[in-house]
C-alpha cells in the first residue's frame, strides 16, 4: 500500500480529487485504465547513466503531457529485462504508458518495435479524442529503444578504435 | 408592321439591358434566356452584387443584403435600427467582434466591458417572444462573444487563435523529443508533486509565471517577425508551463 502512495505521489496524484472520473465528464474511463491508474505498475526510474538503460523521453505539447520510459536491456541477449516510466498528464496517457512498460518486459528489442499505438488503445478502450495517449506511448519505447541502441554503439565505437577493422 | 416589332424588341432589349430588374432571380433567368447578351452586362451584374455583397468593411451581416429584418446595411451582430439579432458571421473574427487590431498585444481590461455591452444586445434571455429564427441566432451569437472573450482574455489561447487566423495550426497532436525542453518540465512537475506546503508550492509558481511572461514575449517577437516555428515553439512551451500552473494551484 505504502508503495502505491509513493507511486501516486510520483506521478502528482496526491488527492482524491485528481482522479479523472471525479471531473463532471460523460464518457468513463474504462476498467482496464482504471487499473493502471489505481495499481500503475513499473512507477519509477533506472539510472541514466546505466549503459543498460535505454531512456525515452517524450511529449505532447498539444496537451502538456510528457512521458519518460525506461528499459533494462540484458546486454548479451538484447532482451529487455525490466521497464519503469514516469508519466505526467492524464489517465489514458498514464494507463498507456504502464501498459507499455509491461508488454516491453521479457521482449526483444526490435520485437517491442513493432508495438503499435493502436494495439495499446485497444486493450485500454481508448476513445478516439485520447488515441494521441496510445501513439505517444508507442514513441516513448522507440525512443527508448533508440537510446539503447546510440549508447551502445558509443561503447562499442570507443572499444572498436583499437580493432583492425575486418574484410 | 415588322419593322415596328423588330424597333418594339430592340428597344426592350435595350430597356431590359439598361434597367436590370431589382428581383435578382428574374434577371438572371433574363441573362440566361438572352444568349446574346454581351458580356459587359453580366459583369455589370455581379459587380453591382459584388459591391452589396463584399461592401469594403467587414461590418455587415451574412446575407450581404445588410439586416434580414429591416435591411439596414451596417447591421453588426445587431440592428441598430430594428434591434434584431443577425446570424452568425463565419468571416468575423473575435478581434472584430471587440473592435481591437489583429494583434497578439491587447489590453484585456478593454475586453470585459465590451463583453456586457455586447451581451446586453444579444444574450437568449432577451429574446423569449421573438421567433424561433432570431432565438436561435441568439443563442448562436452569444456563444460566439462568450467564447470570443474567453479566447482573447488568456495569453496562450490568444496566442493559437491569432496564430490559427494566420493559417498555422498549432494543436497537431505531434510528439516532440526536444530533450532540453522535456527534461526541464519533467524536473518541473517532479518539483511540483513533491512539493507539500503552500509556501514551496507558491515559490514555483511564480517562477513559472515568470517563465510565461518571458515566453510569450518571445512569441510577440517570433510572430511579428513571421517566424512561425518559432512562434509555434513558444507556444508549446507557454502550454507545458500553464498546465504546470494548473497543478500547482490543484494542490493548492
Amino acid at each position: 500500500m505504502m508503495l502505491k502512495q509513493v507511486a501516486k505521489k510520483a506521478l502528482g496524484l496526491t488527492s482524491r480529487q485528481s482522479t479523472p472520473w471525479s471531473v463532471g465528464i460523460f464518457r468513463s474511463y474504462h476498467e482496464n485504465v482504471i487499473d493502471h491508474y489505481d495499481n500503475p505498475r513499473n512507477v519509477g526510474s533506472f539510472d541514466k547513466n546505466d549503459p543498460n538503460v535505454g531512456t525515452g523521453l517524450v511529449g505532447a505539447p498539444a496537451c502538456g503531457d510528457v512521458m519518460k520510459l525506461q528499459i533494462k536491456v540484458d546486454e548479451k541477449t538484447g532482451q529487455i529485462v525490466d521497464a519503469r516510466f514516469k508519466t505526467f498528464g492524464c489517465g489514458s496517457a498514464i494507463a498507456s504508458s504502464s501498459v507499455a512498460t509491461e508488454w516491453v518486459k521479457g521482449k526483444a528489442m526490435d520485437d517491442v518495435l513493432t508495438i503499435k499505438n493502436t494495439e495499446i488503445a485497444k486493450h485500454l478502450s481508448l476513445p478516439p479524442v485520447k488515441l494521441h495517449c496510445s501513439m505517444l506511448a508507442e514513441d516513448a519505447i522507440k525512443a527508448a529503444v533508440k537510446d539503447y541502441k546510440e549508447k551502445r554503439v558509443k561503447t562499442n565505437g570507443a572499444a572498436a578504435a583499437g580493432e583492425t577493422t575486418q574484410a | 408592321m415588322k419593322k415596328t416589332k423588330t424597333m418594339v424588341a430592340s428597344i426592350s432589349t435595350l430597356i431590359r439591358r439598361t434597367y436590370p430588374s431589382t428581383n435578382r432571380c428574374n434577371s438572371l433567368a433574363t441573362i440566361q434566356s438572352q444568349t446574346q447578351l454581351p458580356r459587359e452586362s453580366l459583369q455589370h451584374h455581379s459587380s453591382a452584387e459584388g459591391r452589396l455583397r463584399f461592401s469594403g468593411r467587414v461590418f455587415c451581416s451574412e446575407s450581404g443584403a445588410g439586416c434580414w429584418n429591416c435591411g439596414e446595411k451596417a447591421a453588426f451582430l445587431f440592428c441598430n435600427s430594428c434591434r434584431s439579432i443577425q446570424p452568425v458571421d463565419d468571416s468575423v473574427d473575435y478581434f472584430q467582434i471587440f473592435g481591437l487590431e489583429k494583434k497578439y498585444e491587447i489590453d484585456p481590461g478593454s475586453l470585459e466591458g465590451k463583453y456586457k455591452d455586447w451581451q446586453k444586445k444579444l444574450h437568449p434571455d432577451l429574446v423569449h417572444n421573438k421567433s424561433k429564427k432570431e432565438r436561435d441566432y441568439a443563442a448562436e451569437q452569444s456563444a460566439k462573444v462568450t467564447e470570443a472573450c474567453r479566447t482573447l482574455t488568456k495569453r496562450l489561447s490568444r496566442a493559437m487563435y491569432i496564430m490559427k487566423l494566420n493559417g498555422v495550426n498549432v494543436n497537431e497532436e505531434e510528439t516532440i523529443t526536444d530533450p532540453t525542453l522535456l527534461m526541464e518540465i519533467m524536473e518541473l512537475r517532479e518539483a511540483i508533486s513533491e512539493a507539500d506546503d503552500s509556501t514551496s508550492l507558491n515559490q514555483i509558481r511564480s517562477q513559472v509565471q515568470e517563465k510565461l511572461k518571458q515566453w510569450s514575449d518571445s512569441f510577440v517577437e517570433a510572430f511579428e517577425s513571421q517566424k512561425f516555428d518559432d512562434a509555434v515553439k513558444c507556444i508549446q512551451r507557454m502550454t507545458y508551463y500553464e498546465r504546470a500552473c494548473e497543478e500547482i494551484l490543484k494542490k493548492l
